[in-house]
């Protein structure tokens, strides 16, 4: 029968793409806060207002006619990233390591010129990288120097955290791995790996990469599974004390690990994709009935909603 | 949430529900597109000879009657004037003007409707005085003649008349010097004035009728028959073999009371020519008439009463939504994704103009060379405004080799193309360009396979013509094609293809 499989999604959990659409964005997320999370300019400003760390702003460029004291403004900062502040999918970030004579060291370790780097920012002013092709504004910020945990499971870039927070309850999180194929970008639909993430204690599960199941990185060759995130607890907390600072009730946080900041918001989502239920073998739909059956007192504060989700999300010991 | 979308999809569905209705029970529409009607194609040539002052052609046309609509009517007239003129129950058009040494040729043309016997309303027409050539005397021997048959109703003594014009004159026989005078005056008076004066004595409103035979043909000359009043209608009759044609009749009057269709003053009329084609009328023009010719609010409203030119539009225009409902079932239902929105539906309506084949092939591959040219662009870092304009400019010059191509081939199909949307080209390329870059070619073939499936469905849609006919005629069925759509719009199941993403967990339940 056609239905079964409907039937056994349901069972599981599994949040779909329309149910997520009507029941939870277009039910929680209003529209007028959208442009605050499709900024990542003002995502950041917003989160130093709120005290949630983030990674040190260096300069902001808002016109082209500042390009001719680029090289003022960069100053002597050794390593940054320029970023667009609305590009998405990664699209238009630059990762500066280091600086040579002929210019700047690139993470894959090419050489850019200054022209070039120039260039590149001007077109970021121009919205080359902006969804809709609308002026934009391009920002340098303190570049992450990832927490070694995941050194093993990392091909160049910066693994970052993905954690899905419902009416201030983080309900499920996965850590994305770049791969040679994703060009070192924590995205999934580059070819990022998302690996699961047990709620409980922080431990890593399985990993997906593409639409398969893997236990190894496809790079690195080395188990994706059982690594234990660092910070976790501040991590969860940062996440659940997102929902303060945006009227935003189905969220998507952003968070990378620095080695010596700790945990740092990266951004935030208003759509958030449904892949990380397959990293984390289990259904959303699941999680977020239990939160809206969880008594009143657990959503008071940020912190007794993490101390609920430490103890009722622990992923038993997957097969 | 759920319970203001409920009401409303049931809103709309009583609403289309009740009008369709209404429309059914109250104004007799046909549920389902009715048959075909038979149509005819008439034509007309004629050679028209000058004499020496203004010539003039009349010439009987046919005429809407009882069971047959005249349409689509069309004159040659060459360098004379043509003018219609009404002669009773008449059409007559004129051809009149100086006719030079050459011969000037007049023509006519007409759509004429068959259509099934209705209920005829017609006063009984009064009967005529006897022709003035016939004697008193004669009348008195006539009139004894049929006097046996006065009892019986008009369809009776048609009948009676008739077997007497074939030589049968009943029980008990005429009286022999009767036979002998109604002989001679036969032989007098001619064949179809003894019918005539027959049945004028039998007290038959009775008149002579000119015109043409309904079956294809190519003829220089007309026929004449008798058309006869029998207190319902007029019924038919061959004068020769004294036949009475049964119903449908097939026979095209084009002049009644005795006119002569040809008359010519001041010149002749040569090669004359009628040409009878059969044909099948589109059901267009048949919902047309009946609403036409209705005054009830819902048929003074309908879409019918557009200007032809603009119907055509309607026609396709009310099934769009459909193809948007497609649209909706592929993406919120089946998962598959396509190119923008709506650009499938914009793609089936240009296939209306160069055909599945050619426009698919044409779409594709316009999108392809742009997809070239904008990899290599690409590398030209250009701003996204300048860019979109360079991709929109290769699009209309790949549109208009295409056009120049197909000229040169012979190709209509690859001229048509003009009508591709290429604005939504434009974008496409863009699109699949970045799809392909950021989530790779596969991604991109399959979002482009999804949007030409739904570009072809849509099409095969719009392209139904039952479908159209009952769209146009019950334009309420729109409210039904939302309430779908509404029901689409709250569906929060999963996605089929979600069931492929999410397999990995059918097994663990």
């Amino acid at each position: 029968m056609i239905l079964k499989p409907f039937r056994w999604l349901r069972d599981v959990g599994v949040l779909g793409m329309n149910r997520r659409n009507a029941e939870y964005i277009l039910r929680f997320n209003p529209r007028s806060s959208f442009p605050l999370v499709d900024d990542k300019l003002k995502t950041k400003q917003l989160a130093e207002a709120y005290q949630i760390p983030t990674p040190p702003l260096y300069r902001v460029i808002k016109h082209h006619g500042e390009m001719a004291r680029l090289e003022e403004m960069l100053g002597d900062y050794q390593d940054f990233v320029v970023k667009p502040a609305r590009g998405t999918g990664g699209s238009g970030i630059v990762l500066v390591t280091g600086r040579t004579e002929g210019g700047f060291i690139k993470q894959s370790g090419e050489v850019i010129p200054m022209k070039d780097l120039a260039y590149h920012i001007s077109d970021i002013l121009s919205g080359i990288y902006s969804l809709e092709g609308l002026e934009d504004r391009a920002f340098l910020e303190a570049l992450v120097h990832p927490d070694t945990a995941f050194d093993a499971v990392t091909y160049r870039g910066v693994p970052d955290i993905r954690i899905i927070v419902y009416r201030g309850v983080p309900v499920m999180s996965m850590v994305r791995l770049p791969t040679r194929v994703s060009d070192g970008k924590a995205n999934l639909h580059r070819g990022a790996v998302g690996v699961g993430i047990n709620m409980g204690n922080g431990t890593t599960l399985l990993g997906v990469y593409r639409s398969a199941i893997v236990t190894h990185h496809p790079d690195t060759k080395k188990p994706v599974a059982g690594i234990q995130v660092r910070h976790w607890e501040s991590i969860l907390l940062i996440a659940a004390r997102a929902v303060d600072m945006i009227n935003l009730d189905f969220l998507g946080v952003d968070l990378v690990i620095d080695r010596d900041r700790g945990p740092l918001l990266l951004e935030l989502n208003a759509r958030p994709g449904l892949q990380i239920q397959v990293a984390n073998q289990a259904g959303l739909l699941k999680r977020l009935e239990s939160v809206d059956k969880a008594p009143r007192e657990i959503f008071a504060t940020p912190e007794i909603r993490v101390a609920w989700v430490l103890e009722t999300f622990a992923t038993p010991v997957s097969s | 949430m759920k319970r203001p979308a409920t009401l409303l999809v049931v809103a709309l569905l009583l609403i289309s529900f009740a009008v369709i209705s209404y429309r059914v029970i109250w104004l007799k529409y046909p549920i389902l597109p009715p048959a075909p009607a038979k149509v005819w194609q008439l034509s007309m040539e004629a050679h028209v000879k000058g004499g020496e002052k203004e010539t003039s052609a009349m010439i009987g046309l046919p005429s809407a009657r009882r069971g047959q609509l005249v349409a689509e009517e069309r004159i040659h007239s060459g360098t004379l004037n043509f003018s219609l003129l009404r002669e009773g129950a008449n059409r007559i058009g004129v051809w009149s003007g100086a006719v030079g040494p050459k011969d000037e040729v007049i023509g006519y043309s007409a759509t004429i409707q068959v259509k099934p016997p209705r209920p005829f309303k017609n006063r009984t027409p009064p009967l005529e005085p006897y022709p003035p050539n016939v004697e008193k005397k004669d009348q008195a021997f006539i009139r004894r003649l049929v006097a046996k048959w006065d009892p019986l109703p008009p369809a009776d003594r048609l009948r009676r008349v008739a077997a007497a014009m074939r030589g049968f004159w009943g029980i008990p026989p005429p009286e022999d010097q009767d036979l002998q005078a109604w002989s001679a005056f036969h032989d007098k008076h001619g064949r179809m004035t003894a019918f005539l004066v027959l049945l004028r004595a039998a007290g038959l409103p009775a008149q002579r009728v000119e015109g043409l035979p309904l079956a294809e043909s190519i003829t220089g000359s007309t026929q004449t028959w008798i058309e006869v009043w029998t207190g319902q209608e007029w019924e038919s009759v061959q004068p020769e073999r004294g036949e009475i044609y049964q119903p449908p009749v097939p026979l095209l009057p084009l002049t009644t009371n005795g006119l002569p269709v040809i008359r010519v003053i001041n010149g002749e009329l040569s090669e004359v020519r009628w040409t009878l084609n059969r044909g099948i009328i589109s059901q267009w023009r048949m919902q047309f008439d009946r609403i036409m010719h209705s005054d009830r609010l819902l048929d003074r409203w309908s879409l019918f009463r557009l200007p032809e030119e603009f119907q055509r539009t309607f026609r396709i225009l009310i099934l769009v939504p459909i193809g948007a409902l497609m649209i909706c079932l592929l993406r919120n239902i089946v998962g598959f994704p396509t190119f923008g929105v709506f650009l499938p539906v914009l793609m089936a309506l240009a296939f209306r103009n160069t055909g599945l084949a050619y426009g698919l092939g044409i779409f594709w591959g316009v999108v392809l060379i742009g997809y070239v040219v904008r990899r290599w662009i690409d590398k030209l870092r250009l701003l996204l405004v300048p860019r979109l304009s360079v991709i929109l400019t290769l699009v209309i010059v790949c549109i208009t080799l295409f056009a120049l191509l197909g000229n040169k081939l012979g190709l209509r199909e690859f001229m048509a193309v003009g009508l591709l949307p290429f604005v939504i080209l434009t974008m496409t390329i863009e699109r699949f360009f970045v799809i392909t870059e950021e989530s790779g070619a596969r991604e991109a073939l399959r979002t482009a396979a999804g949007s030409a499936g739904v570009a072809v469905i849509t099409y095969g849609i719009l392209e139904l013509g039952p479908l159209q006919l009952t769209f146009f005629v019950y334009p309420e069925l729109l409210l039904a094609v939302a309430a779908v759509q509404v029901l689409l719009g709250r569906y929060t199941g999963y996605r089929l293809l979600e069931l492929l993403r999410f397999r990995k967990f059918w097994r663990s339940s």
